[in-house]
């Protein structure tokens, strides 16, 4: 039996194409844009292509995201924080934490050996912890988004940066380039920071080993180095990160249908 | 007649229209007292108001919180009055009920209409850093009010003593000097001592009303329990108080003993913390969808209400003086009575440790029964939110799951209402409660 | 100028002098926030008494405990407790004041064990003759407590003793504080907030030492820049030392500025007035506290910080005054509107400023600037 889930994120819309709860058959994304319906229907039609499957050959859709209620074709649907958990723990059996870092929230959450939600937490009002910060970083340091990882592992000194709110830590970046800091130091202060502010969010909920990164950011290598370093043991990136939200969906969408 | 939607049989409050007149006719009296000679004046919630009540029976009342929540309900003049105190030059972080309040005066409107009824004297209590200094600030916007606040942080209860009491006592004392001076009216102990009782059996009872939602189903869920609650944080030294609040009391029993509930498909039973964002109460009709009730509150409970601990532990409405066979002679006596009595209230004691609120808040989980707490994390008030992290701790190591909020009671801007909607979307599944219910 | 020195590193170097205190006198160290401890008792009974300050350093340990919107200040003390770096304290204790800063102390106790701690209900209505017998009461309970701590009596000769030491050092620090009514001030703001803050974690005889050294020479000292324009400090907790670093090294010929007073928590509030004369110790202790120059939770009904504030800016020529304002802090937000209102009232031009942990040093140099531009136009007319 195929399933489908769908994760309507704040960017990207995810598909992930799933047989039998067990076997990943396609992934796709697309950007969500203006047209979110548009959007979901080619990220959708991509992932049947890559799995040489038909629509009519999909049984249940479940949707996730913060778009989850509005998704096309999703019969039901499951929020972000219970889709992370499933989506972890199938990749890796051992999660007992996740850490989802995407464009526009953090969360961390805490989870049992079946996926089931113990305990969660979202970056409140008052954090500059998501992507969308490290795009405007990006900018404000004229560097790609894909190079400020990079940049920052090459940082010999570390300048502290509060990024309290983020608007602050906008204008200390500001500070610290007409102090004639490099670009490399700069980038890993901005990771520094940002990791401040996830690193309290994990506490919040508390952490227990295996620890794992889902969502776009954990692409960057800096950051989960400096994830590591703050909370003193070792944090995996699971396989194509910013899938496990929609794998997630579409093993609860496996549930849904019946498949044990 | 008690309706059969789902698993229990509900039933509208018939107090309703009641506790709505007596509000209205509340903010009536005190904007038109002087037309028939009397006094108007404005203080806190948590305000002595049985003591102005000796100046006369045409004395008015307005408490500043109440009316600051008044103007929340309402977002396009909440938000006119918070752009005017901030423009006024103070900070967004302050509390959002009394910017609110601020900004009314600003703009000399007032919520229930009308131009801004400028109080005659100021009587205020003062526990969390704004109380006196709300204060202070309304009479410089008003180009001066006599202005009387007293200081009531004195420890938490277990610590009282003698000398604390004096404390208090005798700030009281000089207190009612000021009253005579200020509205050349002669102290009438009398009237004093009538507002004391009718201020212990208010809160005493409005605590025997909270007990009833121990039972399962429970009769009341907790939106509807701010439109009862609000009475005692009007005027909970008024005689109409004291006696509605017997009424619902009786009204509340008859629905237990019918099996009438609150919810028609009660099976998750929350309680929340701090004030609700008063813009958005539909959060609580939504936890209906889940078949989830919030019964009630350490909030609810205590910012009147008067409790204490049985000898078999269950938190209990606390006995009115009158009910230990204390009897209340004279001035000093009544005084007296009404400091140890408020002393007690359960909203004071975190502002010593908040330990001693998440004690509070572990037996209100028990005892009420509860699979989960939700706290509001409110930004719009220090005071209640003071200490709120580690309550959280606390009832998570008691083993109760706890959902968390941020928000604002006061101030619409500072809340997200799609992102609290998804929390509690993610808190439900936590608890496994589908969304099923209309 | 080494007699400056001292206190630097007294600062800097707060738990080592703390911990080395601790080997040379075999007595206890008290950690205690907000500045309306009273000391004298602590002192009498060979207890040191030591102010928790915070380090100025992002962290990530905090958010478990206290609400993000709760001041920087708070959760910065806090923070200190949780990284271990006061594990040598043998007693932690607040005077009542404000709410934030009353979670670090609560949150502590809770999670770092302290074998001592205290809670004291300082009154907020210091304006009432009825605070009077009330703190008198609740010192009486204090001394009891830190005599069971102690295990010895605190004797009346005790208390004379502390009494006069603390006193000696306000009296040392007003002398201080003095020279810089003059035309140019021989010491800098920078250097008196350095001076004030180890005031708050020293032994008061080692701190009234090194202050008579330092007013002995300072007379022969000149500073290499002028004094500038006379500035003035109004705050909430402020110990921002690269603040006034960088106000007080700006270009000395466009914009040379000196700090000559200060009305905040870290600095004059804390040690303005003195201990009167009273034969009964415990109720010229309780005076004290009640009368010393408000924090803006006790500064009600009347508002007596007004007037003491434009006092200061009289008496020690100020021509503008920074309000060093801490994110959040609700007292001071308080009053600082009417504040600013007062002083412009009488000419004196203000800039506000919202500290944090870390501060976007280059963005507040631009307002200073500015700032210290529009003083000097004032002037040319």
């Amino acid at each position: 039996m195929i399933t489908a889930g769908i994760d309507m994120g704040a960017k990207n819309i995810k598909v992930v194409l799933l047989e039998d709860g067990k076997k990943i058959r396609a992934r796709a994304q697309e950007l969500g844009g203006t047209d979110t319906r548009g959007a979901t229907e080619k990220a959708f039609n991509a992932a049947l292509f890559q799995a040489g499957l038909k629509m009519a050959d999909v049984s249940h859709v479940t949707s996730t995201g913060a778009g989850r209620a509005n998704a096309p074709y999703a019969q039901d649907n499951v929020t972000e924080v219970g889709a992370a958990a499933r989506g972890a723990v199938f990749v890796h059996p051992a999660t007992r934490t996740v850490i989802d870092i995407g464009a526009e929230e953090g969360k961390t959450l805490r989870c049992d050996a079946a996926g089931k939600v113990i305990d969660f937490a979202v970056n409140e009002k008052c954090a500059a912890g998501a992507g969308s910060f490290m795009e405007s970083m990006a900018r404000a340091l004229e560097v790609k988004l894909e190079q400020l990882g990079p940049l920052a592992m090459k940082s010999t000194n570390s300048i502290p940066m509060n990024a309290q709110c983020a608007v602050f830590a906008e204008s200390e970046v500001v500070t610290l380039v007409h102090q004639k800091h490099s670009k490399e130091d700069i980038a890993r202060a901005v990771h520094d920071a940002i990791a401040d502010r996830i690193t309290s969010m994990v506490r919040k909920v508390g952490f227990e080993n295996d620890v794992v990164l889902i969502g776009g950011v954990a692409k960057n290598p800096a950051f989960v180095e400096t994830m590591k370093r703050n909370l003193e043991t070792d944090v995996l990136v699971l396989e194509e990160p910013e899938y496990v939200g929609a794998l997630g969906a579409a093993l609860v969408a496996a549930e849904n249908a019946g498949v044990k | 007649m008690a309706d059969k939607k789902g698993k229990y049989p509900t039933e509208p409050l018939k107090c309703w229209d009641k506790a709505k007149k007596i509000r209205e006719d509340y903010y009536k009296d005190y904007a038109s007292a002087h037309e028939k000679g009397g006094l108007r004046w404005a203080g806190g919630a948590w305000t002595f108001d049985a003591i102005p009540a000796g100046l006369g029976d045409d004395v008015h009342p307005i408490t500043s919180e109440p009316y600051g929540a008044s103007c929340a309900f309402n977002k396009e003049f909440s938000l006119k009055c918070l752009e005017a105190t901030e423009k006024a030059g103070y900070a967004r972080d302050l509390c959002a009920y009394m910017r609110n309040y601020w900004g009314s005066i600003l703009l000399n409107q007032f919520a229930f209409g009308g131009p801004f009824p400028k109080p005659d004297f100021l009587w205020q209590d003062h526990i969390c850093c704004s109380h006196a200094k709300w204060y202070q600030v309304v009479s410089e916007l008003e180009g001066g009010i006599p202005h009387f606040s007293i200081d009531v942080s004195v420890g938490p209860e277990h610590e009282i003593n003698a000398n604390k009491i004096d404390y208090i006592v005798g700030q009281m004392h000089d207190g009612i000097e000021f009253l005579e001076k200020t509205t050349g009216r002669k102290y009438q102990d009398n009237l004093l001592i009538k507002a004391v009782k009718n201020t212990c059996r208010s809160t005493s009872t409005w605590a025997k009303i909270c007990e009833l939602n121990k039972t399962v189903p429970a009769p009341l869920d907790e939106k509807s329990m701010y439109s009862l609650y609000v009475l005692g944080t009007l005027q909970k030294s008024s005689q109409e108080v004291a006696d509605f609040y017997e009424e619902v009391y009786a009204e509340v029993r008859d629905r237990v003993a019918r099996g009438i509930s609150a919810t028609p498909n009660e099976r998750c039973r929350v309680m929340s913390d701090t004030q609700p964002p008063w813009g958005f109460l539909s959060v609580f009709r939504y936890l209906e969808k889940f078949g989830t009730v919030s019964i009630g509150s350490l909030y609810t409970f205590g910012l009147i209400g008067a409790w204490e601990v049985a000898p078999d532990g269950e938190w209990v409405h606390r006995k009115t003086p009158m009910e230990q066979g204390v009897s209340i002679n004279d001035r000093d006596k009544a005084l007296r009575v009404l400091t140890e009595w408020e002393l007690h209230k359960p909203e004071w004691q975190h502002f010593y440790s908040p330990h001693l609120k998440s004690d509070m808040m572990i037996r209100i989980a028990k005892q009420w029964k509860l699979n989960g707490v939700m706290l509001h994390y409110n930004r719009g008030c220090e005071g209640l939110s003071l200490g709120i992290a580690e309550n959280r701790l606390a009832l998570l190591k008691a083993g109760y799951p706890v959902m968390v909020f941020e928000g604002n009671m006061g101030d619409e801007r500072e809340f997200d209402m799609t992102r609290t909607m998804s929390r509690i979307d993610s808190f439900m599944e936590t608890l496994q409660m589908k969304k099923e219910f209309e | 100028m080494k007699e400056i020195d001292v206190f630097r590193e007294w600062k800097n170097k707060r738990h080592d002098y703390a911990r080395d205190w601790q080997k040379r006198t075999g007595g206890k160290v008290m950690g205690y926030f907000c500045t309306y401890v009273p000391e004298e008792i602590l002192y009498a009974a060979g207890v040191l008494p030591v102010r928790v300050l915070g380090s100025h350093e992002p962290q990530n340990v905090t958010e478990p405990h206290i609400f993000a919107m709760f001041c920087p200040f708070c959760r910065d003390c806090l923070a200190q407790g949780l990284k271990g770096r006061y594990k040598y304290l043998d007693g932690l204790m607040i005077a009542q004041s404000c709410l934030h800063i009353r979670q670090a102390y609560t949150s502590w106790i809770k999670h770092v064990p302290v074998p001592f701690s205290y809670y004291l209900c300082m009154p907020h209505k210091v304006q009432s003759k009825r605070a009077y017998p009330y703190l008198r009461g609740e010192l009486e309970e204090f001394k009891k407590a830190v005599e069971k701590w102690t295990g010895k009596e605190i004797t009346d000769k005790a208390l004379k003793e502390a009494i006069a030491v603390y006193n000696e050092n306000r009296r040392l620090m007003r002398e201080l504080y003095d020279t810089r009514k003059q035309a140019e001030p021989p010491i800098s703001g920078e250097e008196v907030m350095e001076i004030s803050m180890a005031q708050q974690m020293t032994d008061k005889k080692e701190h009234n030492e090194a202050l008579r050294k330092l007013l002995s020479a300072l007379p022969k000292r000149k500073r290499d820049r002028p004094a500038g324009t006379r500035l003035m400090i109004i705050g909430s907790e402020d110990d921002d030392i690269d603040f006034l670093h960088m106000v007080e090294s700006l270009n000395k010929e466009q914009y040379a500025a000196t700090f000559v007073v200060d009305e905040h928590c870290t600095g004059s509030r804390y040690f303005w007035n003195d201990v009167p004369e009273d034969k009964d110790l415990l109720m010229a202790i309780a005076r004290r506290y009640i009368e010393r120059p408000p924090c803006p939770t006790k500064d009600w009904e009347e508002r007596k910080r007004i007037p003491h504030i434009m006092k200061l800016a009289k008496d020690f020529g100020v021509a503008g005054a920074i309000i060093m304002q801490q994110k959040f802090c609700d007292p001071h937000e308080l009053d600082n509107v009417v504040i600013r209102k007062e002083l412009e009232s009488k000419g004196l031009k203000t800039l506000f400023l919202e500290f944090d942990v870390t501060v976007p040093i280059g963005q507040f140099r631009i307002r200073v600037e500015a700032f210290l531009e529009t003083i000097k136009q004032d002037d040319l007319f």
